[in-house]
């Protein structure tokens, strides 16, 4: 704020209230990063060392928490016994096929709403960010039966279809906006000059490739960690990451080194990609209504 | 939907949008009015998405008024209204609603307070790029992986935070998950936690829109800069929070997977939400035709969501836009 420029005196309050400040976003970040800094340490403990906790008011022995042998068995074990490695490239070719599929037509469909009007535009974006915003469980019902009767459940197409559901409405509104920014005169000039449509959109090409490409990843990221159309309209043939996980925990015993493990493996990827697109990402997750 | 309908919008209208006027370019592409190329590009997705939407919506009535019979050869009997009749005598219905509510309020409130204190603690600072990476790691994560890692932190032999409650005092029972009362608040916190970074970065976003001009002509009337938040910032951010409340709001009911996760609704219904409970409904006592009826209430809540977030988008004088290339 423009508080910058004005000298400030040092108080008793002040620095108390600077204090408060400082403590105040220590204790968020460590509540923030904590739970992750647990989750990767107890994917790399062995059964004993993950169920080591100090005697409760004993302060001092939260030092244990660091004080362990890192052994790679529990990823050894998920990639070997457990088959992750297919389950990630379920839910690879689902998330990244939804994606493709989704962006591609949702850009010639928003390319298209941002540079035409006509009669029923409005409803027909309501009815888009409605399909985007309907609850997961209420579109499953109807889906799982009509996919159960077309032989999709337990099939990649038939989740690939399902991630549609909510990719394309997010690839069309999201993409109207960002096509909305770019001046139609660009094109207008190219056509001028003696372009065809065609030509005239390659122009703008170099200004849109790059929300595009974010956008993409945004829909990878919410097939990637979807999880009620997986263990429903996957289950069988098209076991996905997130529920393969969700499979570790069983009557008996729950694996935690294991789903610590599958939890790291699910997510990393992700937060790298969350990284890439940074500066789409609130925009992403705010339905465009938010711009940084 | 009516792509064929596609048509020239008056003239006043169009002088005003200028830059988005196709109908005056030279057709060149085809010889064909720019309408026609471009409803062909439409065309595609809106079929894809009627399919994929609208067909389901067709069928979602049809289950609700049948009572939907999964055995191979039988035929589905018609029931009327039914299902939706059976919904006021349904007192888990009721519960459900009533525990969303509770548990979207109990989150929004936690989230927007948390957000925005950061946010306005981080504006300007040179910590902002540092914790803005952070901010992302939860938010990235997948819900499932959330839920597990809570209840892995909660868990009653070997959680770090069941241990930190317990240290400090708090936790009298053996069980945080498996306690009424603290079942809510447990499901609560993973929310929080996976989200409050988003409505910090929204605020963020928002802060930095706040005229410069109107901070410091209420700092020369003598504003702290408490007084200048409350006055001059906060009134600034209505419509980033606004958004933010919506969109929460909206994920919380839906996205159930951590509380599937975690409690799966229990202990007692503590935490059983109405979208949980349209779960269990639907996939575990597999009774599609109540399943569809209640599916269809949640999907009005949708609708009306819907409605209010368009109407921000279209609200000529909200800030949010202000830096549109046009």
């Amino acid at each position: 704020m423009a508080s910058r420029e004005i000298v400030r005196y040092k108080s008793p309050t002040r620095t108390a209230f600077s204090v408060l400040v400082i403590l105040f976003l220590i204790v968020f970040f460590v509540w923030t990063v904590l739970p992750l800094a647990i989750m990767l340490t107890s994917s790399f403990k062995d059964l004993l060392d993950a169920f080591k906790l100090p005697a409760e008011g004993d302060w001092g022995g939260v030092g244990v928490m660091f004080d362990f042998k890192p052994t790679g068995a529990h990823y050894i074990e998920l990639f070997t016994e457990k088959h992750f490695g297919e389950y990630m490239r379920n839910s690879l070719i689902a998330s990244l096929g939804s994606a493709v599929v989704s962006v591609f037509l949702g850009s010639m469909a928003a390319y298209a709403m941002s540079r035409a009007e006509f009669r029923g535009k409005k409803d027909l974006l309501f009815w888009i960010i409605s399909t985007r915003m309907a609850p997961v469980v209420a579109v499953m019902v109807p889906l799982y039966v009509i996919f159960r009767s077309s032989g999709l459940v337990g099939t990649l197409p038939g989740l690939i279809l399902a991630y549609t559901t909510f990719n394309l409405p997010f690839a069309i509104w999201i993409l109207k906006g960002f096509f909305d920014n770019v001046p139609y005169a660009i094109e207008e000039a190219a056509l001028c000059d003696g372009a065809n449509r065609w030509q005239a959109l390659r122009m703008i090409m170099p200004l849109v490739a790059p929300g595009v490409g974010a956008f993409i990843v945004l829909c990878v990221l919410f097939g990637w960690n979807d999880f009620l159309f997986a263990s429903i309209i996957g289950s069988g043939g098209a076991k996905t990451l997130p529920v393969a996980t969700a499979e570790l925990v069983q009557p008996v015993k729950i694996q935690w080194g294991s789903i610590m493990a599958a939890g790291v493996v699910t997510t990393v990827p992700m937060m790298f990609l969350g990284l890439l697109i940074r500066r789409y990402l609130v925009t992403g997750l705010t339905m465009g209504a938010v711009r940084e | 939907m009516a792509v064929n309908s596609i048509d020239r919008e008056p003239r006043e209208q169009s002088e005003y949008r200028g830059v988005r006027r196709i109908d005056h370019v030279p057709q060149i592409f085809n010889n064909q009015p720019a309408r026609y190329y471009l409803m062909w590009l439409l065309l595609p997705a809106v079929l894809l998405l009627a399919a994929i939407s609208l067909y389901p919506f067709a069928w979602l009535i049809y289950m609700s008024l049948h009572e939907v019979q999964l055995a191979p050869g039988k035929s589905d009997l018609w029931a009327g209204f039914d299902n939706f009749s059976r919904l006021f005598s349904d007192k888990n219905f009721a519960r459900g609603w009533l525990t969303l509510f509770k548990y979207s309020a109990l989150c929004l409130s936690v989230e927007i307070t948390l957000g925005v204190l950061v946010a306005v603690i981080l504006n300007n600072s040179r910590l902002e790029k540092l914790f803005i990476t952070i901010f992302l790691m939860p938010m990235m994560m997948a819900p499932v992986v959330a839920g597990f890692l809570y209840m892995f932190l909660y868990n009653g032999t070997f959680g770090w935070y069941f241990w930190l409650l317990r240290s400090l005092g708090v936790l009298d029972g053996g069980s945080i998950l498996g306690n009424k009362s603290w079942a809510m608040a447990g499901v609560v916190a993973t929310d929080v936690w996976q989200w409050t970074p988003l409505i910090a970065l929204i605020t963020l976003a928002g802060l930095k829109r706040v005229p410069q001009e109107q901070l410091e002509a209420n700092m020369v009337d003598g504003a702290g800069p408490i007084r200048n938040f409350f006055s001059v910032a906060l009134p600034n951010l209505y419509p980033f929070l606004l958004i933010a409340i919506l969109l929460r709001f909206m994920d919380n009911f839906r996205f159930i997977d951590t509380i599937l996760i975690m409690t799966g609704g229990g202990p007692a219904n503590a935490t059983k939400i109405l979208p949980t409970y349209l779960f269990d409904v639907s996939f575990k006592f597999f009774e599609l035709g109540r399943g569809a009826a209640i599916a269809f209430t949640l999907l009005l809540l949708t609708i009306l969501l819907g409605l209010a977030l368009t109407k921000i988008f279209e609200d000529p004088t909200r800030k949010i836009k202000s830096d549109r290339a046009d």
